[in-house]
């Protein structure tokens, strides 16, 4: 036990994560409405909200067009989760897009560039309904993102599969540089151990990001940089394998798929961190969008997703030991030399 | 052992193909129906799920992988 600390760490990261990631509420946003065009005149709106509460208080409404607003003349909250507004638009806001502006419960929530505004103009006289309130430190509650809803939870599940799967990938190069310096067959296990384990990684990854993917882009699969290079990666790897496979003395092969293994890491470097930043990409932390910046991985999420990583990371090392331990026995079953 | 990596392989590949395949193809409205209610969180179900699953995998491997050491180190006993 004293020296198995770190895996009981790991499991015990994983239970925080599964229990915090799962159970922490999404904050309340709007996430649809009916109409996405506001001509001069009166317009009436149906305003979907996710873990509103509307009907708990009488919420306001306002239009906000660069610094003008337009207050609604009516907020009824027909279910907790559904508003109708009423607004008189005037003629002349300045911007072509206008924010709509919920408070309700003591918290703001905003729909950017919610409508279209057809009639632009100079501008009008503000109609002070809107004062600028600072919304007091909210409750620990995940961010409702446009599309993602409650699947910004697979934050905890999806990207650390590949994080681990980089790491082993990592230990595996290091075992495999070590091997071509001192031709240690021990080395040799660590490598084929990380990679296979690794590979189980990647394999979760991909299927993990395929589901992902269904569910927010509405597609399995698409000619993506980052997805195309992480499927070139895993094949990449699971070549490493047959390359294995297809050599029977060992010493040969230990050289033989150390070398390949140090090719492995760099293509994997190029198509994990170069080449999807290079060119435009649907997938979070490439080609311009943001992953880790402010915007995208609030202070919440990160409480939950950095155990997670470790918690995953740890796991995946256990998993790599045992493999590599079974592959140590079986070699000395084998009577290979083992230096 | 090579043969098993060799179907190990040709399997991923097939499965790689196969989602390519499945993109093209229209959505089925059964999935969207199930994985869009209550803010996608099946969707984060079926995540975990597949993560679950997939360590289930790897246990029975290692199990399978220990129990064939297992039973060469009794034949070795054995003789």
């Amino acid at each position: 036990m004293k020296s198995g600390w770190w895996k009981a760490l790991g499991v015990l990261l994983l239970l925080y994560v599964v229990i915090v990631g799962l159970r922490t509420p999404l904050a309340p946003a709007l996430v649809h409405l009916s109409e996405d065009k506001l001509p001069p005149g009166r317009n009436e709106v149906v305003v979907a909200g996710y873990n509103t509460r509307f009907t708990a208080d009488a919420p306001q409404a306002w239009l906000q067009n660069d610094a003008q607003f337009v207050c609604a003349t009516a907020a009824t909250a027909e279910r907790d989760d559904r508003l109708r507004v009423v607004f008189d638009v005037p003629d002349g806001l300045r911007r072509d897009l206008s924010h709509l502006v919920v408070r309700s419960n003591g918290r703001t929530l905003v729909f950017h560039d919610a409508f279209w505004n057809p009639a632009k103009g100079a501008g009008i006289a503000n109609a002070g309904c809107a004062p600028p309130v600072e919304d007091t430190a909210g409750p620990f509650e995940f961010p409702d993102r446009s599309v993602l809803y409650e699947t910004i939870r697979n934050l905890f599940f999806h990207v650390p599969m590949w994080f681990t799967m980089m790491w082993l990938m990592t230990l595996s190069l290091l075992h495999s540089i070590r091997t071509l310096r001192n031709n240690d067959l021990e080395h040799d296990r660590a490598a084929v151990s990380a990679v296979s384990t690794g590979l189980l990684f990647a394999f979760l990854g991909l299927i993990t990001g395929s589901l992902w993917a269904r569910n927010t882009w509405g597609t399995w699969w698409t000619s993506d940089p980052q997805l195309n290079g992480a499927a070139a990666v895993t094949l990449i790897y699971l070549a490493y394998l047959v390359l294995r496979g297809s050599v029977n003395e060992f010493d040969k092969r230990s050289r033989l798929a150390a070398i390949y293994n140090i090719f492995a890491y760099a293509l994997m470097i190029v198509f994990f961190l170069v080449l999807p930043r290079l060119t435009d990409s649907l997938h979070p932390g490439k080609g311009g969008n943001p992953a880790f910046s402010q915007y995208d991985l609030d202070h919440h999420l990160r409480t939950v997703f950095y155990p997670a990583v470790a918690g995953w990371v740890l796991v995946g090392t256990w998993l790599y030991t045992l493999r590599r331990r079974a592959r140590r026995i079986e070699a000395w079953l084998d009577e290979e030399p083992s230096a | 052992m090579r043969n098993h990596l060799h179907k190990l392989a040709t399997t991923a590949v097939a499965a790689l193909l196969a989602v390519r395949t499945f993109a093209s193809s229209a959505a089925p409205d059964w999935l969207e129906e199930t994985f869009y209610r209550s803010g996608k969180i099946n969707t984060v179900i079926a995540v975990v799920t597949v993560v679950l699953l997939g360590l289930a995998f790897w246990m029975f491997r290692s199990d399978r992988r220990l129990a064939r050491l297992e039973k060469r180190m009794n034949e070795r006993h054995k003789a």
